[in-house]
């Protein structure tokens, strides 16, 4: 009876490792250096394929300057370049902006890329049934017209100082191309492979791109929910180069090893413990400034990142022209926040509900507050909402007293200006600072302007900004050309190589 | 061990077979009293953070602590109680619930039995979890609704097994006699049916007992459990994945609880099934 | 038993239709709403009210259900909200994950489970009797998620036999390479579930060895391992066949689980993204599909079961019991 038991398990076994040793080699590792295949682990898969119809983050992320291109580009650095605009004139009263197209660009289906698109795939982002969070940055626009073989002439109801950096988050696409979500018809430099919903996207070089042409073959993006799993990936070589890692504890595994590349770029996600700040006891400036000053921010980054990430005083991300280091506003200090909080008429504290999201890493922060609070007095019941209740509950129906939540986005301390956003954050002052930010003559003084923004909000401590993630890119050591800072969560592979 | 007599005497068997329950009531009792004890006093405060990032185990922190410096022994201790609560919890809903449907299935007519017979098969085609799951998902993630959830989904099973034990005890003859000889039903149920189901139905809730706890731990490790800073096993599993590496123990200690709590409940179920089942307990 | 068959498949059709207006219901009840997840920080109410006029989820219930029902009838489960695809075929082109680790895993646990209970059982106080025992017990009381992350730590981390994760672009083109990556997820559930089946598998054959036929037929001068064979085996599998269908279903379950700590494109991620997401018709058609193969199962475990044992054939009534 013993040895059919042991034939058993040995044959399980067997077959289990036989299978192994097939199937671990997958990555193309002695492919000449222009065609090699490059893989790229991410957290972010795609929504669907169009990022003005809820694609979301990963579509972003795997098409933007690589399936489809701008009429300018925001480079890794945050710098505007021209793209598939060869140049643009702006009129004296900031109202008008004619565009001149590049010339010879075709879309991968072969068609040439004509006035009329630019003009459609404007349209698309700006349009009512759009979910393009970049609606509202567009809103000014009053019309847009093709002119000619190369022109396009887009007419403004007030001055917008950004419009040519918020251009680079629209993509150019086919007019005639009817479905977004599933296919595409960019013009940029790799066309779409397939796409493996719930596992990999690939895009393959496009040979008849109009410029320069992709440093490498082809790229598989690999799509991991769990942070874990991703390193695994990395470990196993299953994955080349992570877009973002989550965990800094992973980072310990590739820390030293000559093996890989840690790069520490620039990130804009912030996390926030957001007030209600037309609800008691937050509409209080001294109760706002006194949670803030007893939170010791740099102990829970250094908890949660572990030495990576910075501390951020205000909404303002040092990406951004308007930065400037606000972190001494509302320091650590905890008697300072016993007296702001008997001064503001609550020597004894207060209890609140903190809406806090499940997934990484609200609930341990939010379990970091509790602790911190308590200190002066205050208790915080800790309500555990999903994503989507979050949406309907905090963000829609403004139904809650504090929440965290983490805001990705580059320049938008605009949202402080908006007295109807979540937060409720109402100060004419602000509103009418960024307003005229936004229709500002010149950078210095939309950048002077929004520098006073950011200054006011932290000295107000509409929100406690707690701190900015770090953007953590990982490589194989052979592998280089992959952007680092992934501003708006861009990810460009075309320069990647392997060696 | 490995020199014990090795006939079958039927003593010898008993023994053996209490010492399953009693190896049972040991496990389970063993996370009991630390749940018990962490009511009344616990090495650090929970809240307590500065014990320093994922210190490792030492005389300070048997255990080491957490990214947050929070002391892992104490976590662990409350984690013991969460887990018993959540197990407890829903086995008395399902237990409830489910006892309560299936004796009402099983004295049923004809026809609406046959409905009670679909509509569980249905039921049971979705398994505890994925039910839970489904009844957490959009409502508000806390311990309360998961319990509520894991129970509901549970007193489905229940409700299966009492019908088939009341159908198999009426179809008796005895009970054909009860009849005639004009006992009422109620008495009939407590007298011959409810003393005749409930050892089956005793195995079948310390095995449910289990499967809660794992259901709950589960919930937790995606998020859908008890609201932090309330240190579930499943949601400490979860935020100590990240950090496996650098500090194993946090992965590994409430894996570990978590086996010898659920072992125990099932060394207890079949400790009850060899004590109570009279077939086995002939031979 | 062809009549047997007309009736539970009719009773199948039946469980199916109830299921999904359940399903429906329940759903539809729940709070949240799908818009959600379409938008982002920064959506405008006049964004959200177009959303949700587009997804049709501003209807009312009634006229919900009946349309989904309706396309239904023609194998169309709809189009999901989110990414505005259809969700039958990509129903399909999960199930080429999803179906070969849920067999494979049961095959794999039916496999060990079998052998090692009767083994188990045939010594219960022997030392491996008691080791078996002790594992199935320990088996059955970890949670699934665990012993997946313990599994690719040691066989991929450390030891570089597996991938961790994933699954190959072009699926079952290059079968060493697929079946490569469901080889942990494999070994996760089939652990699980042969360690619960193995509990049966005990003590089944337990009832076989205490019972009188087997002690007549060893008497009469058959080998222990010949009267198994020709007597205990078919006796035993009575009991364990009655099983299979809920272990198959379990084993599904695991699948759901197991999928999201491998990264493996099948039904239970596809379903643990939806829930997060509301998207219903994703939701509705993965489950409907799941309970239909559940279903399926439990005729399949039945009918096994009155074929094994020919006592049941003569068994009036029409539900299960």
């Amino acid at each position: 009876m013993k040895t059919p038991k042991k034939c058993l398990i040995g044959l399980v076994v067997g077959l289990v490792f036989t299978l192994a040793s097939c199937g671990l080699e997958q990555a193309s590792a002695g492919a000449p250096p222009g065609e090699a295949t490059i893989g790229v682990g991410s957290m972010y898969e795609p929504q669907n394929l169009d990022n003005a119809g809820g694609g979301g983050q990963g579509a972003t992320e795997a098409l933007t300057g690589n399936v489809y291109e701008g009429l300018f580009r925001l480079t890794d650095e945050g710098r505007v370049e021209n793209l598939l605009a060869e140049s643009h004139t702006v009129s004296p009263d900031g109202l008008t902006y004619t565009f001149r197209i590049r010339d010879g660009v075709t879309f991968h289906s072969g068609a040439p890329l004509t006035p009329d698109d630019v003009a459609h795939s404007i349209r698309r982002v700006t349009a009512a049934a759009s979910t393009s969070s970049r609606r509202g940055t567009l809103d000014m626009i009053e019309s847009i017209a093709g002119s000619g073989r190369d022109t396009v002439v887009v007419k403004l109801s007030s001055r917008s100082i950004s419009f040519v950096y918020n251009l680079s988050q629209v993509w150019i696409v086919n007019d005639a191309h009817e479905d977004l979500s599933a296919s595409e018809d960019g013009t940029g430099p790799y066309r779409l492979g397939t796409w493996k919903r719930g596992s990999s996207l690939s895009l393959d070089r496009f040979d008849g791109y109009w410029g320069r042409k992709a440093a490498n073959a082809r790229v598989v993006f690999r799509y991991f929910t769990d942070a874990s799993a991703l390193n695994n990936a990395l470990l196993t070589g299953a994955v080349d180069v992570v877009t973002g890692m989550q965990s800094p504890d992973a980072l310990a595994l590739f820390d030293g090893d000559p093996g890989y590349r840690i790069s520490n770029g620039k990130s804009t996600t912030k996390l926030l413990l957001a007030f209600n700040n037309r609800r008691a006891p937050f509409d209080r400036m001294l109760v706002r400034r006194a949670v803030s000053s007893a939170i010791d921010e740099r102990k829970l980054l250094d908890s949660i990142w572990n030495g990576y990430g910075s501390m951020i005083g205000s909404m303002v991300p040092p990406t951004d022209p308007w930065y400037e280091d606000l972190t001494h506003v509302n320091p650590y200090d905890v008697e300072l926040a016993r007296r702001q909080l008997a001064e503001a008429g609550y020597p004894r504290g207060f209890t609140f509900t903190l809406d806090t999201p499940t997934y990484d890493p609200h609930p341990t922060v939010a379990a970091f507050v509790k602790s911190e609070l308590a200190k002066i007095g205050i208790t915080v019941e800790i309500n555990m909402v999903t994503a989507d209740e979050w949406y309907t509950k905090v963000y829609r129906n403004h139904d809650f007293t504090a929440t965290l939540q983490e805001h990705v986005n580059d320049r938008d301390v605009r949202w402080y200006g908006d007295p109807g956003f979540y937060w409720g954050y109402d100060n004419p002052q602000v509103a009418r600072e960024v307003k005229r930010a936004e229709r500002a003559g010149t950078v210095e003084e939309q950048t002077a302007l929004l520098r006073k923004v950011g200054r006011r909000i932290a000295e107000d401590a509409a929100s406690n900004w707690l701190f900015l993630y770090p953007q953590i890119v990982i490589g194989s050591s052979g592998v280089s050309g992959y952007p680092v800072n992934g501003l708006n969560a861009q990810f460009y592979v075309y320069d990647i190589v392997k060696r | 061990m490995a020199s014990a007599p090795r006939e079958r005497g039927p003593g010898t068997k008993r023994r053996v077979r209490s010492r399953t329950l009693a190896a049972g009531c040991a496990l389970v009792g063993a996370v009991a009293l630390t749940a018990l004890v962490s009511l009344v006093w616990l090495p650090y405060d929970p809240a307590d953070t500065s014990g320093g990032r994922l210190a490792p185990p030492g005389a300070a922190h048997p255990l080491g602590t957490d990214r947050l410096g929070r002391d892992l022994l104490t976590q662990v201790m409350i984690g013991a109680r969460i887990a018993l609560a959540a197990g407890l919890g829903a086995t008395a809903v399902g237990g409830v619930l489910g006892v309560a449907a299936g004796l009402a299935g099983g004295f049923a007519t004809r026809w609406l039995d046959d409905a009670f017979a679909v509509l569980s098969d249905i039921l049971i085609a979705f398994p505890v979890l994925l039910l839970a799951m489904l009844m957490v998902a959009a409502r508000q993630a806390s311990l309360g609704p998961a319990i509520l959830a894991i129970g509901l989904a549970m007193s489905v099973t229940v409700a299966r097994l009492t019908r088939i034990l009341v159908k198999r005890v009426l179809a008796q003859d005895f009970i054909t006699a009860a009849r005639t000889s004009g006992t009422s039903w109620p008495r009939i149920t407590v007298e011959h049916v409810l003393p005749n189901i409930w050892p089956t139905l005793l195995v079948s809730l310390a095995l449910h007992l289990g499967v809660a706890v794992l259901a709950e731990a589960t919930l937790s490790y995606l998020g859908l459990g008890a609201a932090p800073p309330n240190a579930s096993w499943g949601r400490m599993l979860r935020e100590a994945q990240t950090t496996a590496f650098t500090a194993p123990v946090g992965v590994i200690a409430p894996g570990v609880l978590l086996a010898v709590l659920v072992v125990g409940a099932n060394l207890v179920a079949d400790g009850v099934r060899d004590v109570a089942d009279p077939a086995r307990r002939r031979s | 038993m062809l009549p047997y068959l007309l009736r539970r498949t009719l009773l199948l059709a039946a469980s199916l239709l109830l299921a999904s207006a359940v399903l429906f219901v329940l759903l539809r009840l729940l709070p949240g709403d799908p818009a959600n997840a379409l938008l982002s920080v920064g959506a405008t109410p006049e964004q959200i009210a177009a959303v949700r006029r587009e997804i049709g989820s501003d209807r009312p219930l009634t006229e919900q259900f009946l349309s989904w029902l309706g396309r239904m009838a023609v194998l169309d489960l709809g189009t999901s909200f989110v990414s505005d695809l259809p969700v039958g075929p990509e129903i399909s082109a999960r199930l080429v994950v999803t179906v070969p680790l849920t067999l494979l895993a049961f095959t794999v646990s039916l496999l060990v489970a079998v052998p090692v209970g009767f083994v188990a059982a045939h010594r219960p106080r022997s030392w491996y009797g008691a080791l078996l025992n002790g594992v199935s017990q320990l088996g059955v009381a970890v949670p699934v998620f665990w012993i997946g992350m313990l599994l690719a730590t040691v066989f991929s981390l450390h030891l570089r036999w597996l991938p961790a994760g994933g699954f190959p672009q072009d699926d079952w083109a290059d079968p060493a390479g697929a079946l490569a990556s469901l080889a942990l997820p494999v070994a996760t559930v089939a652990l699980v579930m042969s360690a619960s089946l193995i509990r049966y598998v005990r003590s089944a054959a337990l009832d076989v060895l205490d019972s009188d036929y087997l002690r007549t037929a060893r008497a009469l001068g058959c080998s222990l391992p010949g009267a198994m064979w020709r007597h205990g085996l078919r006796n035993a599998a009575v009991p364990v066949v009655s099983v299979l269908g809920l272990e198959l279903a379990t084993t599904f379950l695991g699948a759901v689980v197991v999928e999201s700590v491998f990264a493996l494109p099948g039904l239970g991620s596809m379903l643990v993204r939806a829930f997060a997401q509301h998207d219903y018709p994703v939701i509705q058609g993965v489950l409907v599909v799941g309970t239909l193969a559940v279903l399926l199962a439990g005729l399949l475990a039945d009918t096994a079961q009155r074929i094994i044992d020919p006592r049941l054939r003569d068994t009036a009534g029409g539900g299960r019991w």
